[in-house]
């Protein structure tokens, strides 16, 4: 196991350092007094396991490709946007926009995590432990976003592909728009059962439902626009009929 | 009382009766291809000034002019073109594949760089283009991480000047099977593309991810970073380019509001955005204001069709042009405004086999790649005329404003005088009445 003290370490040096420490044959790596600098260990592309001791700043992981990359600390917005393999994990909370396009790996969050998890993903798996704000899967395009804790309001919004996956009790009523919940298929609830198993978390795939996008029977997005009265039950109410 | 015949309808034209019937009719605002018919102040109210006495010109027919071009020379790969007109960017989508790839190979005829446009980069664009950008954008569909690193010049997307604040726009009757696979989003679905990046949603996450970028870019390109250009719709000029430098952007696409799209609400395109005109000076008085005009570069584009356009564009400041709407007409579009309806007869924005088949991929790519050509000949004619060896040493100083509103706009002087009916623009700064 190499070990890499960055508490003297500019932003700039810092991945390009760890970079040339996995050219010259690192396959685990320590990493502590990151600091929460920027960008750690984006545009890692190399089978690594790397541990960061501390807490990291903005866009974490950006673009990771086959690494493992576990932080201890927490991570700040945008932690593993654009993520194409390989796993982040991080054991404490996260700031927003997690996740954001990620197209593939597992992003596992243990805390909480802010608005927008999932913005846009295409695939890949996000499970976080705690909760989700606002908006979480917003626009996603394919992939499966697990959340044990509880949602934020619009859940879902205008998702076009993917699924999120919930426990929140309260989940139905927090929906986004164009989006359904529904229930778990057997193969689903096997799917997140085989996921916690993995990563340690106390729940079983059947607690869950899922929120699907849905499409009307002519395959469109049911967008909500200004609709002051083109709803035909309520203008014929005003209308005395 | 006698009957009023064809009575002067003043507001009402057909055209507003037309749209108000419709809107009554469907309770929703119509959609419309190819931007905005607007007349706008444009590069026709300039005039370029010919060298006499004051200065020889150059013989058009026995001395050379170059037209190379160099773009983002600060990055560490500076992207270098033949000719200062660049195709922008139009997807595969909105376009047809057959479109795409004529598109592409007129690059390669006369050496220049063509956007991918959203929703991925087709593979055989990639192959046939001499110089490929390809596009960040906030929807990232058909987006890879590879693509990124095979591109000669970058675009992070903000904003297209024919709905500038609106994202992409693609009819259902569009999506076909291929296009969905490409883009990674079901099929016949009416897309709405996202207007705001989720990975960076301001003007300070925006300096760390260009950091990012260009960090990721240096390691996998050994040290050839291309160019990372923002693209932005003409608006608040000024902030926006200030903000972008800022950002750290190796240039900047500027796109005025009577751009061209393959789908756009009609109210986005005929009214919002500025023209590119004024938009244009705005932008070359910011890069001086602070400092930036020699390392950041300027393309512009929104509604640039001939020579004298891009001579025009080049002597107020720019570096390039970006065709679109164009390079489409050279193909064989007759500009029918209903590109949205994926029903084009002459195979450019259609997904039907049937009429794609109809575009003769090579027989396009000649027919842009001649325009190209014939239209860089015609900026070097003027260019020439007003005593120039290389297009880019057009300045302002040879401009003059034809019309008292695009004096004011741009600060350039009213013909057959040194005033400037507002905000003077370089040599005539002090001339302001």
């Amino acid at each position: 196991m190499e070990h890499i003290d960055a508490s003297a370490v500019a932003n700039k040096d810092f991945n390009p350092m760890v970079w040339k420490a996995i050219e010259d044959g690192a396959k685990e790596i320590l990493i502590s007094n990151v600091h929460s600098m920027h960008y750690v260990l984006a545009g890692t592309d190399q089978p690594v396991k790397v541990t960061i001791e501390d807490s990291t700043g903005m866009y974490t992981c950006s673009y990771l490709e086959n690494a493992e990359v576990r932080v201890k600390g927490n991570v700040g917005w945008y932690a593993g946007d654009n993520m194409v393999s390989g796993k982040l994990i991080v054991e404490q909370n996260t700031g927003c926009n997690v996740g954001t396009y990620i197209a593939g790996g597992d992003l596992v969050v243990y805390g909480s995590t802010g608005t927008r998890v999932g913005y846009g993903m295409k695939g890949g798996h996000i499970i976080i432990g705690g909760s989700a704000e606002r908006w979480a899967g917003q626009m996603a395009m394919g992939g499966e976003l697990i959340v044990l804790g509880s949602l934020g309001l619009g859940a879902g919004e205008s998702m076009y592909e993917g699924k999120i996956f919930t426990r929140d009790p309260g989940a139905a009523g927090k929906l986004g728009g164009n989006v359904a919940y529904s229930e778990i298929t057997e193969e689903e609830a096997a799917e997140l059962d085989a996921l916690f198993a993995e990563y340690g978390f106390d729940a079983e795939g059947k607690q869950f439902h899922v929120i699907r996008p849905v499409l009307d029977a002519a395959g469109k997005h049911k967008y909500t626009l200004f609709r002051p009265i083109l709803e035909p039950e309520k203008a014929a109410k005003k209308r005395g009929e | 009382m006698a009957k009023i015949v064809n009575p002067e309808k003043g507001t009402w034209s057909n055209q507003v009766i037309s749209e108000i019937q419709y809107k009554a009719e469907n309770g929703k605002y119509r959609i419309r291809g190819c931007g905005s018919p607007r007349r706008v102040p444009n590069f026709d109210d300039l005039m370029i000034l010919p060298g006499q006495l004051t200065r020889m010109p150059i013989d058009t027919y026995r001395e050379s002019c170059s037209t190379r071009t160099v773009l983002g020379p600060a990055a560490e790969n500076p992207l270098v073109i033949e000719t200062p007109v660049m195709i922008a960017g139009m997807s595969f989508g909105a376009l047809s594949k057959h479109a795409k790839i004529a598109l592409a190979k007129a690059t390669s005829l006369v050496g220049t760089v063509i956007s991918n446009g959203e929703g991925g980069c087709l593979p055989e664009e990639m192959e046939n283009s001499y110089r490929q950008s390809i596009q960040i954008l906030a929807s990232r569909m058909g987006f890879h991480k590879d693509l990124l690193f095979k591109a000669d010049m970058l675009e992070i997307l903000f904003g297209i000047g024919a709905k500038p604040g609106l994202a992409g726009h693609l009819m259902g009757a569009k999506i076909t099977e291929e296009i969905s696979k490409i883009r990674q989003i079901p099929a016949g679905i009416d897309l709405h593309s996202h207007p705001r990046s989720g990975d960076s949603f301001g003007a300070d996450d925006l300096v760390v991810k260009i950091e990012q970028l260009r960090e990721m870019l240096h390691k996998n390109t050994g040290g050839h970073t291309p160019p990372i250009f923002a693209k932005i719709a003409a608006a608040r000029v000024r902030e926006d380019i200030k903000i972008a430098v800022k950002a750290g952007f190796d240039g900047i696409i500027l796109d005025g509001c009577t751009a061209g799209t393959g789908a756009a609400p009609v109210m986005a395109a005929d009214h919002l955005g500025i023209p590119i005109l004024p938009a244009a000076v705005q932008a070359v008085r910011t890069l001086e204001e602070i400092g930036a005009k020699d390392r950041v570069s300027l393309i512009v584009s929104g509604g640039v069709k001939d020579g004298a356009d891009l001579a025009k564009a080049l002597a107020i400041g720019a570096d390039a042009i970006a065709i679109g709407t164009a390079a489409m007409v050279a193909m064989g579009c007759r500009v029918c405004m209903n590109c949205q309806a994926g029903r084009c007869a002459f195979g450019i924005g259609t997904q039907d086999p049937e009429l794609v088949a109809k575009l003769d991929i090579d027989e396009a790519a000649h027919k842009v790649a001649n325009y190209i050509k014939a239209m860089t000949e015609e900026a070097v004619l003027l260019a020439k005329a007003a005593g120039k060896t290389k297009l880019q040493n057009l300045e302002r100083e040879d401009l003059r404003s034809l019309t008292l509103e695009s004096c004011a706009m741009t600060g350039i002087p009213l013909a057959g005088s040194d005033l400037v009916f507002g905000e003077g623009f370089g040599f005539a700064a002090g001339k302001s009445l």
